[in-house]
């Protein structure tokens, strides 16, 4: 039992916490009663060493309390740490216990400290997904495979947070309710795959309450998708948790063409990536996904079923050009633009924006040898 | 000295539970401002070559130089450049350093087919006896010799010769000179005790768990939670903690994912994984409570190449949506409460002292803040981006707190200038291996470090 441990369970001040342990040190010892009580104490002071005045701080045990409190030259502060029935060999009991405990609260962990700060607010919630965002953005020109994502953004870091593309705004909301306490595991999880660059389009987000329904729907956690390996082909993806939407393409002119995106679209596209990536999963074998995207799979369709141009479900195969040729018609126009090139925009929506996206994409998709439809 | 009026409460702890105990509020920021501004990279374009780093800091010190040298050697002294030397004639030149060096690890030896040799390893210390040094400026080269230390200059220090040049090409040097401190700044610090923590090499992911708890005892301490409230009030008087470098351990560097075969290594994560998202808790802890700028170290998450942009906030998803996380770039320079700060996470010092026989830190840190250069040896053997506007290390105006990270251990000291400069020198030590930080005191310019322990398994004295 640490006084923090303590002063978290009880909700008083860590202070508090302190001398309540001290006091019931006390009691107990006056009743003699049979339990042994070890005690650790927190010592504090100034003491003088290799020509300096050192500010020490140690956590000692109560046989060595004295002997430290001779050692120092000036005694700051005394309290009781913790109390415990066993003898501690080491201090890791007592880092466990703390830890665990700050790890429940970590969000008040200053709560009940001593000090409270006037300037430590949360961030306004646009502020956050903005960064995000673009910094997916300017992460997904990354071309480099390094086993450890490196977090530099090439020459856009500052860029980026700076223009805020303005489509993207709109993942704001969305981001500020789900992402913000979400430690991004998938940031870290994508180790192994290369953020790669999407070579295809981008999906200027303009849809932005509609992506909030969107995700109010699947959890976030339902899209945050497991890591991707490298694609033997260009088709690499990057795996974001806002991921779908904001990717700026090599070439603007899509960029420009879709400024009217709609809900759909941006679902579509949603679902795109995910049933792109969890094939891209499936061939690699990956089990523990399998069963999750399966599950992702069946609620995305259920949710999309409405929507006229949603592509069906594709059945997994080993490649993403076997999945795309297998895919059925109504999805084809899509599912073309899922060349292997590239997480492309699925048109979605208007079949006029899907043949201009196509249209658009016509080069790539002959450089990859594979006509595209027109749509 | 910090927690000075801590003792007659000292032991107020030690009682009742007594009624609401005072809760303080944490100084507010006096003064803020980022001024790493010049190691901000906009764009990246490696295309350029790095030749025009050298041109560019020839070309932004060399008034400085000239300056200094008619100062020491008189004002009409000769300044040449080497193409206009003159045999037998007693002039000062002004140029950039090359030391030559047999041991320097070469990439054009490591690839060279005809030699086979196996890569060098990494030594401690690469310098020798016959080294040579060489002045170059923005036409020729010239050998140096004489009253000259070689062994304690590194390549890429800009410095002024006053010699004169023999028959045979050499430049027989009789006296030389640095840059010198920089312009001194205003001096705006506050008037009350306020407290600046400076902190490196947390070391995180390392797998050591002593170190834990101590890193640990520093955030409490820092946030208030830990000491009678003597200590919380001075804890109070904090503004500011700046961490600085190797918040990861070497630990988290293995490259695994590349020396073993895939199928082994597919589904394991990086070991800086973890660590990060410890470093995210920890840094949460701190940012409730405190401003907290960090800073990226050799073991980081960031670029290699110096300046070190700032960690990406994705990073750190907990702890980024506080105000008070700030991500700054490897060398740091800011304006704390009216003081100006500059530092770096220590590359640039352990880098000279590789190739100098300088070994001490503080001693490495004086003579680059003499140099005027944050790091000279860049880039040479220090990863650097191929500037060619112009250089942001060269030290410009004169810092009130110059400090380094990751050095061995503590170390500090006050530097007077001559035309009233007072610069605060400190070695922060790693955090991981000495349990200690540095509180520097704003007021008056004094640093303190603070050290913590726990008991370990076998009796500590």
């Amino acid at each position: 039992v640490t006084y923090k441990w303590l002063s978290h369970t009880l909700g008083v001040h860590v202070n508090q916490a302190k001398q309540m342990l001290y006091d019931y040190v006390e009691r107990k010892r006056r009743e003699n009663s049979g339990a042994q009580l070890h005690v650790t104490y927190l010592v504090a002071g100034n003491l003088l060493q290799n020509g300096h005045v050192c500010h020490k701080i140690a956590v000692v045990r109560e046989d060595k309390l004295e002997a430290m409190k001779s050692k120092l030259s000036t005694i700051a502060s005394v309290h009781v740490y913790s109390i415990q029935k066993a003898l501690l060999k080491d201090s890791s009991p007592l880092y466990n216990t703390d830890y665990d405990i700050v790890k429940t609260n970590l969000h008040n962990c200053s709560k009940f400290s001593a000090i409270h700060c006037d300037a430590a607010v949360r961030r306004i919630q646009p502020d956050i997904p903005r960064a995000q965002t673009s910094l997916q953005g300017s992460s997904q020109r990354e071309s480099d495979t390094d086993a450890l994502r490196t977090p530099t953004t090439n020459g856009h870091g500052p860029l980026a947070a700076k223009h805020p593309p303005q489509p993207q705004k709109g993942i704001m909301g969305m981001f500020a309710a789900k992402a913000a306490s979400k430690p991004q595991d998938t940031n870290k999880e994508t180790k192994a795959e290369a953020p790669s660059v999407s070579t295809a389009s981008s999906k200027p987000p303009t849809k932005n309450n509609i992506i909030k329904n969107f995700f109010g729907k699947a959890a976030m956690n339902k899209l945050k998708v497991n890591p991707v390996p490298e694609q033997p082909k260009e088709e690499k993806e990057v795996v974001k948790p806002s991921v779908a939407v904001a990717e700026p393409e090599s070439s603007p002119n899509p960029v420009v063409e879709k400024p009217g995106k709609r809900t759909e679209s941006a679902r579509i596209q949603q679902k795109d990536r995910k049933s792109k990536m969890k094939h891209v999963d499936r061939s690699d074998n990956e089990e523990e996904t399998d069963p999750e995207n399966a599950k992702k799979k069946r609620k995305r369709i259920k949710q999309l079923e409405s929507d006229s141009s949603d592509e069906e479900d594709v059945p997994p195969s080993p490649t993403p050009e076997e999945e795309k040729a297998l895919s059925p018609p109504p999805a084809a126009d899509l599912k073309t633009e899922l060349e292997p090139a590239s997480m492309e925009v699925s048109a979605g929506g208007r079949k006029r924006k899907r043949k201009r996206v196509l249209k658009s994409k016509m080069f790539i998709d002959k450089e990859e040898g594979y006509m595209g439809k027109a749509g | 000295m910090f927690s000075e009026q801590a003792p007659p409460t000292a032991q107020g702890l030690l009682g009742p539970p007594s009624a609401e105990p005072p809760t303080f509020p944490r100084v507010p920021v006096l003064g803020y401002s980022d001024c790493s501004g010049p190691f901000q990279l906009a764009e990246r374009s490696f295309a350029r070559q790095y030749a025009h780093v050298y041109s560019v800091r020839l070309a932004g010190m060399r008034p400085v130089l000239e300056r200094r040298a008619r100062g020491l050697w008189g004002k009409d002294v000769l300044v040449r450049k080497l193409s206009e030397l003159q045999t037998g004639e007693k002039c000062c030149v002004v140029g950039t350093l090359f030391k030559a060096m047999q041991l320097q690890p070469s990439i054009l030896q490591e690839i060279s087919d005809e030699h086979n040799l196996v890569p060098q390893p990494p030594l401690p210390k690469y310098i020798q006896p016959s080294d040579e040094l060489i002045l170059e400026d923005e036409l020729q080269r010239i050998k140096l010799e004489g009253a000259i230390d070689v062994q304690r200059l590194v390549t890429g220090t800009i410095l002024a010769v006053y010699g004169s040049e023999q028959d045979d090409g050499r430049f027989v040097v009789e006296d030389h000179c640095l840059a010198d401190l920089p312009p001194p700044l205003p001096w705006n610090g506050p008037s009350s005790d306020r407290f600046v923590l400076l902190a490196s090499g947390l070391g995180l992911g390392s797998g050591s768990g002593e170190a834990l708890l101590g890193t640990q005892l520093l955030v409490d301490v820092v946030t208030g939670q830990l000491g009678a409230e003597g200590e919380q009030s001075c804890a109070a008087t904090i503004s500011r903690v700046i961490l600085a470098g190797n918040l990861l351990s070497q630990n988290t560097q293995g490259r695994d994912t590349i020396n073993k075969a895939r199928y082994l290594t597919k589904k394991t994560q990086a070991a800086s994984v973890e660590a990060v998202k410890m470093l995210d808790e920890i840094l949460l802890q701190l940012c409730t409570s405190v401003p907290v700028d960090v800073m990226p170290g050799e073991f980081d998450p960031a670029n290699y190449t110096l300046p070190q942009q700032p960690l990406h906030r994705c990073m750190l998803p907990l702890s980024s949506t506080y105000a008070t996380l700030h991500l700054v770039t490897n060398p740091y320079q800011a304006d704390l409460d009216g003081v100006r700060f500059l530092g770096t996470s220590g590359q640039n010092v352990s880098d000279i002292s590789k190739y100098s026989s300088m070994d001490d830190y503080l001693e490495i840190l004086e003579w680059t803040l003499l140099a005027g250069h944050i790091s000279p040896t860049a880039p040479d053997t220090l990863g650097c981006y191929p500037f060619y506007k112009s250089d942001p290390f060269i030290i410009t105006e004169c810092p009130q707190v110059y400090f380094c990270g990751n050095a061995p251990h503590f170390q500090s000291k006050l530097l007077q200038g001559a035309e009233g400069q007072r610069v605060l020198l400190v070695t922060v030590p790693e955090f991981s291996t000495t349990q200690t930080a540095c509180l520097i005191n704003l007021r008056d310019l004094t640093c303190q470090p603070i050290t913590f322990s726990s008991f370990g398994a076998e009796d500590e004295d």
